[in-house]
Formats: C-alpha cells, sequence, structure tokens
C-alpha cells in the first residue's frame, strides 16, 4: 500500500478583490504576472457607491466579479499594489480588497518543489 | 525570473506611498456627515469611462467592419467613393451611438419591467387575460423595435410611378402595416405560450402557418398590382424578430410555463420566434388584398412641417414608438399584477436612454445604413452593366462583373451573419440541447453559410427581375418536406435560426442595399433579398440535423454489428 501523505503550506495570505463586472481578466493576468500562482473568480452582486453617488450611480454595475487569490504571506505586499494599481481602486466606484491572515492551505505541490525544500533542509 | 523592466516603471512601483488610515476613526466621519459622495470633475470621467467604453465598442465592433466592407469593396472593385462620406459617417456613428443607448435602456428599463411581469402576471391572473396580455405585448414590442424603422426608411426609396400600391403601403399606411405585422407577432406569442402550456409540437403550427402564406403568394402573384407587396410581406417577416420583441415576449411566455408547473424544458423558449416571422407575412399579403392603390399625386411631400423635420421627427417617432409599450406594462403592473414597481428611478433612466437611443439610431438609420446600403446597390451594377451614375462602366465583362456581384453580396452574408451576438448565443444553446452532438461552429457556419447564398440569389433576382415566388414557393415547401422528417428539437432550431440572424444592423443595410439594386436595374421593387435570406438557413441547418441523425444512427449501428 502507498503511503500518503499531506503537505500542509503555512505562511499563506488570501488577497479577496471586488471589482465591476468584467475587470477581473486584467486583475488576474497582473497578479499571475507579479508571481500570484492562480486566482478564483466568481460573481456576486454588491451595493455601496452606487447608492451614493447619485446620478453617477447608473454608471456603476450592480454585477461584481470576486477574485480570491492565495498568497505567501512575504508576496502579500507586492500583490496589494499590483492589484490596487490594475483595478485602479484609487478612482471611485472601481472595487476594493482586503486580506485575510490564513492559518493553513493544501494542494498538490509539485514533487521537485519538495525535494528541492528538503536538499535545503539537509545542507543546513 | 530575470525580466526587463523600464526604470520609470520600476521607480514608479516602488515609490507608492502607503498611508495607513484606521477604519474606526474613518467611519466616525462618515456616518456624522452627508452620506453623499462629494466627486469632482476628473471622478466623473473616471466613473463613466468603463461605463461607457465597452457598451460603444460592442456596437462599434458590429457597424464597422459591415461598413467598411461595403465601403472598401466600392473603392477597390467598383473605383466609386462614397457621396456624402462625412454625412454617412456622422449617421454611422449615430447608429453605434443610439444602439448603444437603446440596448443599455433596454436593459434598464422594459426588460426588468417585463421579466416583473412574467414573474407574477401567470400567477395572478387567468390564462385568458394572460394570453390577452401577450397579444397586445406583442404589438407594443413591434412598434418598439429599431429595425422597424428600416421599413419606414425604405419606403421614401420606393418608386411611387412602377409600384404605387407598395408606395403606398410604406408611406399612406405605414402605420397600419406595423400593426399589422405587430397583430401578427401578437397572435404568434399568444400560440407560442399556448404551446409552452400545453406542450405542443411546433411542426403542425409550422404547416398551419406556412400554407396560408403560400396560398396567399400564389394568389398575389397572378395580380399584377399585388405582385408588387411578395417581397414586403416576405421580408416584414425577418424584421419584427429583433433585440426587443424576443426576449419580452420569451419573459411572459416562459413565466407562463412556469406558472403551470411545465417548468422550462429545453425546448421552451424556442417556437415563438418563427411563428413571430411566419405570421407577419400573411398579415401583410392580407392588407396588400384590402387596400386599393390610389394614383399617387406628385410632390405629395413638398411642405414639411417643423415636426416633420429631421431630428425632431425622429425622436417624435422614438417617443411614439417606446411610450406606448411601457404606459402599456405599467397599467398592466398596476391594474392586473397590482404589485409595487422597484427601482422607479432607473427604469425611468432605462426608458429615456431607449427613447433617446431610438431617435439617434432612427437619424443614423436615415443618414447612415440606408443610406450607405442604397449607394453600394446603386452603383453595382456597374461592374457588369452601363449605369448613368459611373461613366466607366461597365468596369468588367459581363459575367465576371455579375460574379463579382455575386461574391459580393455572398461575403456580405457570410460576415454579417457571423458577426451576429445572437447567432452565438443560439449556437451554445444548440450545443447543450444536443449533448454536443452538433457542435456550435456547425450551427454557426450552417446558419451564415444559408443567409450568403440567400443574398447572393436575391440579388440575381434582382438583377434578371425574377419573381419572388418562383422561389419562395418551392423553397417553403422543401422546407416542410424537410421537416416532416427532422425530429422536434431540429426544427426548433432551424426555424428560430432564420429569425436570430436578422438584428438591427443587417437588416437596414441588405434591405437598402436591394432597394439601391432595384433602382438602377429598374426592377420594380427591390425587396425580397431579406426574405431569401430568411429561407435558405432553415434549409441548411435542418439538411444538417438529418445528417447528424443520419450519421449517429449509422455509427450505432457500426457499435452493435461490431
Amino acid at each position: 500500500m502507498v503511503e500518503r501523505e499531506i503537505t500542509v503550506l503555512t505562511d499563506v495570505a488570501l488577497i479577496t478583490c471586488i471589482v465591476q463586472k468584467g475587470m477581473a481578466d486584467t486583475i488576474v493576468r497582473a497578479s499571475r504576472e507579479a508571481g500570484a500562482q492562480g486566482a478564483t473568480v466568481y460573481y456576486a452582486q454588491g451595493s455601496g457607491v452606487r447608492e451614493r453617488l447619485g446620478l453617477l450611480g447608473v454608471a456603476i454595475e450592480v454585477e461584481k466579479e470576486v477574485i480570491n487569490i492565495v498568497v505567501a504571506t512575504n508576496q502579500v505586499d507586492r500583490l496589494v499594489e499590483v492589484i490596487y494599481l490594475a483595478g485602479q481602486l484609487d478612482k471611485p466606484g472601481r472595487g476594493f480588497l482586503y486580506v485575510t491572515p490564513l492559518e493553513k492551505a493544501a494542494t498538490y505541490i509539485p514533487p521537485d518543489i519538495l525535494e528541492r525544500l528538503s536538499a535545503r533542509a539537509e545542507q543546513q | 525570473m530575470a525580466r526587463k523592466i523600464p526604470f520609470a516603471d520600476y521607480t514608479e512601483q516602488v515609490a507608492i506611498k502607503h498611508r495607513r488610515l484606521s477604519f474606526n476613526d474613518a467611519a466616525k466621519i462618515w456616518s456624522s456627515s452627508d452620506r453623499k459622495i462629494q466627486i469632482r470633475p476628473g471622478d466623473v470621467y473616471h466613473i463613466l469611462q468603463p461605463y461607457i467604453t465597452p457598451r460603444f465598442l460592442e456596437q462599434f465592433k458590429a457597424v464597422v467592419p459591415l461598413a467598411l466592407y461595403l465601403v472598401l469593396f466600392q473603392l477597390l472593385f467598383l473605383r466609386q467613393g462614397i457621396e456624402g462620406s462625412w454625412a454617412v459617417t456622422g449617421g454611422l456613428l449615430a447608429v453605434i451611438l443610439g444602439l448603444m443607448l437603446f440596448m443599455e435602456g433596454l436593459k434598464l428599463g422594459l426588460m426588468p419591467l417585463g421579466g416583473s411581469m412574467g414573474e407574477s402576471l401567470p400567477t395572478h391572473s387567468p390564462l385568458a387575460i394572460v394570453l390577452g396580455v401577450v397579444f397586445l405585448l406583442g404589438i407594443g414590442v413591434t412598434f418598439a423595435e429599431p429595425a422597424i424603422g428600416a421599413l419606414k426608411t425604405a419606403g421614401s426609396i420606393v418608386s411611387p410611378e412602377r409600384t404605387p400600391l407598395l408606395f403606398d403601403l410604406l408611406n399612406r399606411h405605414s402605420q397600419t402595416l406595423v400593426l399589422i405585422v405587430g397583430m401578427g407577432v401578437g397572435l404568434a406569442a399568444v400560440l407560442g405560450t399556448l404551446r409552452f402550456v400545453y406542450n405542443w409540437s411546433l411542426k403542425p403550427l409550422i404547416y398551419a402557418s406556412v400554407l396560408p402564406c403560400l396560398v396567399l403568394t400564389g394568389y398575389a402573384h397572378f395580380d399584377e398590382q399585388r405582385a408588387d407587396i411578395i417581397g414586403l410581406a416576405w421580408d416584414s417577416g425577418a424584421v419584427t424578430t429583433g433585440p426587443v420583441t424576443v426576449p419580452l415576449v420569451l419573459a411572459l411566455g416562459i413565466g407562463v410555463a412556469r406558472a403551470v408547473g411545465r417548468g422550462s424544458s429545453s425546448l421552451s423558449g424556442f417556437g415563438i420566434v418563427t411563428l413571430a416571422s411566419l405570421f407577419p407575412i400573411s398579415g401583410v399579403l392580407l392588407l396588400g388584398l384590402f387596400v386599393e392603390p390610389v394614383s399617387t399625386p406628385l410632390g405629395h411631400a413638398a411642405e414639411a412641417r417643423w415636426f416633420e423635420l429631421s431630428p425632431v421627427n425622429e425622436l417624435l417617432a422614438a417617443l411614439r414608438a417606446i411610450v406606448p409599450l411601457v404606459l402599456f406594462l405599467l397599467l398592466v403592473m398596476k391594474f392586473i399584477v397590482k404589485k409595487q414597481i422597484r427601482h422607479r428611478g432607473l427604469i425611468a433612466y432605462g426608458v429615456l436612454l431607449c427613447v433617446l437611443g431610438l431617435g439617434v439610431f432612427n437619424l443614423g438609420l436615415s443618414y447612415g445604413l440606408a443610406e450607405l446600403g442604397n449607394q453600394s446597390g446603386g452603383v453595382l451594377p456597374a461592374a457588369f452593366a452601363q449605369v448613368r451614375a459611373v461613366p466607366t462602366s461597365p468596369i468588367y465583362h459581363y459575367s465576371l462583373g455579375i460574379l463579382i456581384v455575386v461574391f459580393f453580396a455572398w461575403f456580405l452574408g457570410f460576415g454579417a451573419t457571423l458577426a451576429e451576438p445572437a447567432l452565438n448565443a443560439l449556437g451554445l444553446t444548440v450545443e447543450t440541447l444536443t449533448n454536443g452532438a452538433f457542435p456550435k461552429r456547425l450551427l454557426m457556419w450552417a446558419v451564415a453559410f444559408g443567409v450568403a447564398c440567400g443574398i447572393a440569389l436575391g440579388v440575381v433576382k434582382l438583377i434578371y427581375a425574377l419573381p419572388l415566388s418562383y422561389f419562395l414557393i418551392p423553397g417553403y415547401l422543401i422546407l416542410v418536406l424537410l421537416t416532416v422528417f427532422s425530429t422536434e428539437e431540429f426544427v426548433n432550431v432551424a426555424w428560430d435560426s432564420a429569425g436570430v440572424t436578422t438584428g438591427p444592423i443587417t437588416v437596414p443595410l441588405v434591405l437598402a442595399m436591394g432597394l439601391g439594386l432595384g433602382e438602377t436595374v429598374l426592377a420594380r421593387e427591390g425587396f425580397g433579398v431579406l426574405a431569401l435570406a430568411s429561407l435558405f438557413p432553415i434549409g441548411s441547418v435542418l439538411t444538417c440535423g438529418l445528417y447528424i441523425r443520419w450519421r449517429t444512427a449509422r455509427s450505432q449501428e457500426v457499435f452493435v454489428h461490431g
């Protein structure tokens, strides 16, 4: 019988970014270029700026895209900047971003990375 | 991971100032002050830019390639510039702008009204009342359809001397004409809804609605005056099924089906488009039987009053098209459904956009699309015959010229159809419906191929002045025969595919091109191209369906024996 092993990642954080519908592609592309491994996008409806802008509120989509990106804690600051700039979050009505600390995460990790990590541990 | 980046980018990225702000502090100020956000003029641009850009581009992509194709063909093959090119460019811009506003208004104003009515009306009222509302809605949406304006624009191109009855119908009785078409759509919507409720098959309905069309066409064919309106009648069927009619009528139909517990089966939603493009044909032909052509005094439109002048007239027409529909929806909501309307401000904004958009679109229709199509149709014959406007004509040898013109028409139909977004959506539906046996690509190609052949044949028909009934009657008889042998799914898809392809850009362009061409080659009338463009895709899709069924049957046989 094959021994099964679970590798648990620590030092992970979740960046969640909520933008108007249609913007997710830009943000995912930018964050991948900046080193993010992947992203999950789902659709939602939101409110907030739309109600407070008065007449101009019609220009803001009710439908939003929520992008979840799990990153290493070292990457958080860099990616927050990249996403903030790519999504132009400094402009009104474009979106919202927050970072959640995560206790642990688990997924498939390529064996070569595991080998290199254990080799490095042995050297020390 | 060595990647070169410009130093300026690097400093920009590194030099971002981070400022920390406690949400506790911010929330305190926020809740104590006025909740409205103060915006600066620059912000208005930042808010509006992502709203407007994609919506503009969507229409831009639909209009510009087609227009460029026409212009380039004219320049390269016929060596003719566009007359009044600035007016045409302005008109095309108005078309893009108008469609953009109209579609947004439809999404925000009319669709929510129609959708909430579709949800609540069938559960609140007996079927008879619902059907009455469906019928009236069918008439209302026809008046609001942007492509209907193309029929009225066409009226100004038709010659009163050669075809008095056609001229009369399009100019003096144009409101009656649209009303008749609308009644056809209303009736179709009623039958389509009943079909949802009782799960009828589409086939008998098709037989029953094609038969009167063919009989009336045959009758009109032998009447010298009435033969002229055959083309108009069959074309009007293609005009009706546009971006307003289909979703609004469907919303109600599906609501009814859900209320009686049929749920939405995979096929619900199909069929109404088919019936809505067949019924108006009989209606218009019947109207033609009852209208007696009056000998038209020339120059009757000499004095235009101020409200008949250009921008005002178009806006008034848009108001007349949209307001009755909205009033009707509101009255139904208030007195029959008795439900409060939510988001009133937003809906009012949507309706305003619809009116504005339709007005601008109609303006662009006459100066942009119709003008371009008409010019291009007008100089097309210069490829093979002597045309007064083109001194060097005929440019090519007769048979080569004809060939060029036919190919031009073929590719026009092919490109315009593949670009139609509704076709893409239909393709996806069909692919899921048949579990991938009928791939989306195949459907799109089949429909585009059909439309292309239809338009090419339509041009040939105009050039040689062949009667339209020679194509329509045998054509539809073949379609009926194919329908008998096809399965219900393919019948639904195939007959609907014809209506899907004729959007608010293709219709005016092709209609005007046909009329311009007809004018130059001195055909009696230039209608009928659209009719043929709806005939052929039905045939090609049905044939594809039969072939796929035969192939799967054979492969299963092999599987069993092998």
